[in-house]
């Protein structure tokens, strides 16, 4: 330790005794460098010479293009929301299927069992995941297509996809069901946006 | 939207997985309307009706299909990129023969080496048709007659520059 120490000065005293080093402006002397190590918020920087309460350490801050919506579209979102509906839907019924099978295996013991419970697991997983990514995937185009069709993204889109996803998913049995699905995906979507825009509502309640 | 890009890693499983759900969806249900309505019994109305059965039937199956070759192969490409800590073909065509095993675990030894072969074959196609194409398309791109600066101008390299300095 000490001899580094030593090391580093004599490195220090060549440094002076060169003045035409990078370092000679500062004036080759160590206490050259004048920098204000107090101020009104602790520590400072020596080099950058800011106090850095000037700069932004909370919350990012997001540079976006004039014109833009504050977040991603529908485009952006498509795969991810079918994705994450069909990873859902997945995990919903493999856990759905080991409860079926730890109730329908009873009787069945060790490797058989384990190929069963195995196979129920898939089986109900593979069933939910179609179904939701299905849902997801008519809905999230039924939104595209809106929001491309109308050119404008507010509320009406996500309900209008909603209200024809249902219709379409229960299109094939019979227009009774047909109409209940819709009326089901007109219900979830409204209830959906009412929560999205819960803020502006409670603004609007208030002022009257 | 004006451009798209993938996803940082872990979250593109996800996309992938939708991707490639909403791909063998759509592609799925295109192929059974055809072949559904070629193996309905004759007359418009009950090729119209067979085509809807067939896709209504057999598009999620092949969506659901692809959503998990999808699913699994962005996982292991993640967990490669995450172990090697670099991307390039190697991962892509690891983790497709990697899928291609685990999708094949039930049905035997054979069956997974199989199964891995064709997955690791099928994705060094893609990945080599890729470099392909860039290097094709970076072709255009190469200057037909480049002309060089002369370098004998600029006089010798200094020498002596900053030797005392940075020691």
């Amino acid at each position: 330790m000490t001899d580094r120490t030593t090391e580093f000065d004599s490195n220090m005293d060549q440094q002076t005794f060169q003045p035409s080093s990078i370092f000679g402006a500062y004036g080759g002397g160590n206490s050259g460098l004048s920098v204000p190590v107090t101020s009104g918020l602790g520590s400072i920087s020596p080099y950058m010479n800011v106090d850095p309460s000037y700069l932004n350490l909370g919350e990012p801050q997001f540079i976006i293009p004039s014109g833009q919506a504050r977040t991603r579209g529908r485009f952006e979102f498509f795969f991810s929301h079918i994705g994450g509906s069909v990873m859902t839907g997945a995990v919903y019924g493999g856990l759905n299927g080991l409860r079926l099978s730890i109730s329908e295996t009873k009787e069945l013991k060790g490797k058989v069992k384990f190929s069963q419970m195995l196979t129920l697991v898939t089986k109900q997983g593979a069933a939910s995941a179609n179904v939701v990514g299905v849902i997801a995937l008519m809905y999230s185009l039924f939104g595209l297509g809106l929001s491309w069709g109308r050119d404008t993204e507010d509320e009406l889109n996500t309900i209008g996809a909603g209200t024809l996803t249902g219709l379409l998913y229960k299109s094939s049995a019979g227009v009774n069901k047909m109409l209940r699905g819709g009326a089901i995906g007109l219900g979830l979507s409204t209830a959906w946006c009412l929560y999205q825009s819960r803020d502006r509502l409670k603004a609007t309640i208030g002022m009257n | 939207m004006e451009e798209y890009a993938r996803e940082p890693c872990p979250w593109r499983i996800i996309d992938d997985c939708g991707g490639a759900f909403s791909m063998g969806c759509i592609g799925g249900g295109l192929v059974h309307s055809i072949l559904g309505a070629r193996n309905a019994p004759a007359g418009y109305k009950n090729r119209l009706v067979g085509s809807f059965l067939a896709v209504k039937h057999k598009a999620p199956v092949v969506g659901g299909n692809f959503a998990v070759w999808g699913g699994l192969f962005s996982t292991f490409d993640c967990a490669l990129v995450h172990i090697r800590k670099k991307e390039d073909p190697w991962n892509s065509i690891t983790s497709g023969a990697m899928t291609g095993a685990v999708l094949a675990a039930r049905n035997g030894v054979f069956a997974m080496a199989a199964s891995a072969t064709v997955g690791g074959v099928l994705l060094a196609m893609i990945e080599g048709i890729g470099i392909l194409m860039t290097r094709m398309s970076a072709e255009q791109f190469r200057p037909v007659n480049p002309q060089m600066e002369d370098p004998s101008q600029l006089g010798p390299k200094p020498t002596s520059f900053g030797d005392s300095q940075y020691q």
